[in-house]
């Protein structure tokens, strides 16, 4: 059957809870209702109240009850509806979490997986449209996940829930229900995903586009634009794990192709773009014939709500090629 | 003693107040004398710590509790070890009377190898979990919200284990602290809050922080319990305590106990505190919670100088024997600076990083 992102993710979180009953979920307006999303759509009826909470509306609760609740075996799987309000578990997520098998030597641990919603281009405004994967990539002990397709949705959840470490599994909004990206997904198959690799989604010799999460789906695009005009042979790295980076994939295509495009949705500076420029620059300097380039948002806050303001932030397809252009014609 | 009680908040928003010790309970004699000795033995610890902080045998710095023992002897003294300790920087002596070993304690004052954390948090910030206590941060309340988490696996798990989890009075004024206590009282959990309200938060004062009287009474906000006791009466402290624990285990939910007390120095051992005034600390240091359980032992004819002396004399050996050990321990290897970030190993991966080249 033909199953969307969101599906996938319901299904992983189902088959996760009947699998273990240590693994629970909490967050807001994940149980009666649903999900603001629908994600977690009929937990509640088959796990009932316990394994379902509907927290109070306190981001901060949420992130640090898991915390404490993972550090008493269970597997807990809080929920931010919107990586826009994470901001009040910044304490729990980078200070407790991110640090507390290194602060207890190894002797205390929070497996916990923190699924946050994120991503623009749905007229969200500034607070319901948010990337902030770079405040939690840049924080050592966490780890940071971006599915951008609808097997690892399923894939790296259901591995993040099992994994010993606390988890940041970022899906983007926009690819919830995203027709073009549906697969077949084998009912009752035990799917999981590595959780230390990128993918490369797209052969090429080129140039390599490294990206991640929605942004996937116009790098992509970007790409058979590019093989149709003039037969550019562009390689498509889905990051896929934004902490710890990948960095072997990165710099073996970089290798090959000479030229590196990086697109992400969040803003530019210290975006995960820099980083990844950095660590080619420094481990493959010789492999470059053109300049790195980055296509990302700008240094502003967030995303403006009107349209043409959110069309200005978004990368887009367009944005993409031009950049490919400049990369190639160096 | 343990009149001195108030109860404030109990009767309005006590939600099932079943007691497990009524006021006419008696505390056994060797009961008394465990609590008299427990505290003197955590005055004698921390005293130590600090001489040796002073002669700069260890670096980093330290946050004595000493003038609080009361309260951390009698909420904490009678947990089983599948309970959980939620401590702050200020509670290094609820580790002892946990149980945990005064070697491990003493390495991780010095930043050994062999020390709970490894060398790595911070000499105050010792959590041993073996005994369930919480690895503390510096960042104020979090120890509330991850020992509230506990108490909710403890719950989902329905077992009787409970969580005592400290606070000061400054930590109150954070919102962490609110929804801490909040979600407790709404998931009715098995957790007992201690906020030791010493009167000062570094060096802001207590009337900075709150504009009510008793702390206690926050717990009205959270439907559950709130009591304020004389943190520097053990007897009285015990008794709230063992309720509240009591309570807890039993599927009452939680309670917030204040205790007022006071410690006798600065924030950490490089604060003079300055912003206090003599009479204040001197008011407070005739409050001392050992001598006056000296006293109300004696009144019962259960405590002697003699006997006391024996507790100092035997305890010093055995503080003398764990600083050889911890002064011994060895230092962490540098390159342990790269473990236990994560259940994989990332030391590969930082030393040596591969230089590509061409390759077309």
């Amino acid at each position: 059957m033909s199953v969307t992102y969101l599906d996938a993710i319901n299904a992983a979180l189902t088959e996760e809870m009947r699998r273990d009953p240590g693994v629970f979920l909490i967050g807001e307006d994940i149980g009666v209702f649903g999900g603001a999303f629908g994600a977690t759509k009929g937990l509640l009826e088959e796990f009932g109240a316990d394994r379902v909470i509907d927290s109070p509306l306190a981001e901060g609760i949420i992130v640090s009850a898991s915390i404490g609740a993972a550090m008493a075996g269970l597997r807990p799987v809080p929920e931010i509806q919107f990586v826009d309000f994470i901001t009040p578990a910044m304490d729990a997520i980078t200070q407790q979490a991110a640090k507390l098998r290194y602060r207890s030597g190894g002797s205390q641990t929070c497996p916990i997986t923190l699924r946050v919603c994120y991503g623009g281009g749905t007229g969200g405004g500034l607070y319901h449209s948010q990337t902030n994967t770079t405040w939690f990539a840049h924080e050592p002990g966490l780890m940071v996940v971006a599915p951008a397709t609808v097997s690892d949705a399923k894939g790296m959840l259901k591995a993040s829930i099992r994994q010993d470490d606390p988890v940041i599994y970022f899906e983007h909004k926009k690819l919830y229900r995203w027709p073009a990206i549906k697969e077949d997904l084998p009912e009752g198959d035990d799917l999981l995903a590595d959780l230390f690799h990128c993918a490369i989604r797209r052969p090429g010799k080129d140039a390599t586009i490294v990206t991640y999460g929605f942004m996937l789906q116009l790098a992509l695009q970007a790409a058979d634009q590019l093989a149709e005009e003039n037969g550019a042979s562009i390689e498509v790295i889905d990051l896929r794990v934004l902490n710890p980076l990948d960095h072997d994939t990165i710099l073996e295509s970089v290798s090959r192709t000479g030229r590196l495009c990086i697109v992400q949705e969040d803003h530019r500076t210290l975006g995960i773009g820099s980083e990844i420029s950095a660590t080619v620059a420094e481990q493959a300097f010789d492999c470059l014939d053109a300049p790195i380039v980055r296509v990302s948002a700008p240094d502003v806050p967030a995303i403006p709500a009107a349209e043409p303001l959110e069309q200005f932030y978004m990368p887009n397809v367009a944005k993409i090629v031009d950049a490919l252009h400049r990369v190639l014609q160096y | 003693m343990a009149t001195k009680v108030k109860e404030p908040v109990a009767a309005a928003a006590s939600i099932n107040h079943g007691s497990a010790n009524s006021d006419n309970a008696l505390i056994g004699n060797d009961k008394l004398k465990q609590l008299y000795s427990t505290m003197l033995k955590c005055r004698l610890l921390e005293e130590r710590a600090r001489i040796l902080k002073k002669q700069a045998r260890f670096k980093g710095n330290y946050y004595a509790a000493v003038g609080q023992e009361a309260t951390a002897v009698g909420s904490t003294v009678d947990l089983r070890p599948e309970d959980a300790i939620a401590p702050s920087h200020r509670d290094f002596i609820a580790n002892f009377i946990k149980g945990v070993p005064l070697t491990a304690m003493f390495s991780q004052l010095y930043g050994r190898s062999t020390s709970p954390d490894k060398g790595r948090s911070a000499p105050a910030h010792c959590g041993y979990a073996p005994l369930n206590i919480i690895t503390p941060s510096s960042t104020i309340a979090a120890q509330l919200n991850i020992g509230t988490g506990i108490a909710l696996a403890n719950q989902m798990k329905k077992n009787d284990n409970v969580v005592v989890a400290f606070s000061g009075e400054g930590s109150t004024s954070l919102g962490f602290w609110h929804e801490a206590l909040n979600f407790a009282g709404v998931r009715n959990l098995p957790i007992v809050y201690i906020c030791q309200n010493n009167l000062w938060a570094e060096s802001v004062s207590v009337k900075l922080q709150t504009k009510v009287e008793d702390i206690s009474l926050k717990a009205i906000g959270y439907g559950f319990p709130g009591i304020t006791v004389d943190g520097n009466d053990v007897v009285a402290v015990y008794r709230v305590a063992q309720e509240a624990i009591e309570r807890a285990r039993s599927g009452g939910g939680p309670t917030l106990i204040e205790a007022k007390t006071y410690r006798w120095y600065g924030h950490s051992e490089i604060d003079p505190a300055k912003y206090r005034t003599a009479e204040e600390v001197e008011e407070w240091k005739a409050k001392d919670p050992i001598a006056a359980m000296e006293r109300y032992l004696s009144a019962k004819k259960l405590f002697t100088p003699d006997w006391k002396q024996q507790i100092t004399d035997e305890f010093a050996k055995e503080l003398d024997a764990a600083v050889e050990v911890a002064e011994k321990a060895p230092q962490p290897e540098p390159i342990e600076c790269l473990d236990y970030l994560y259940s994989f190993d990332i030391r590969e991966r930082e030393l040596n990083r591969k230089i590509y080249s061409p390759q077309f």
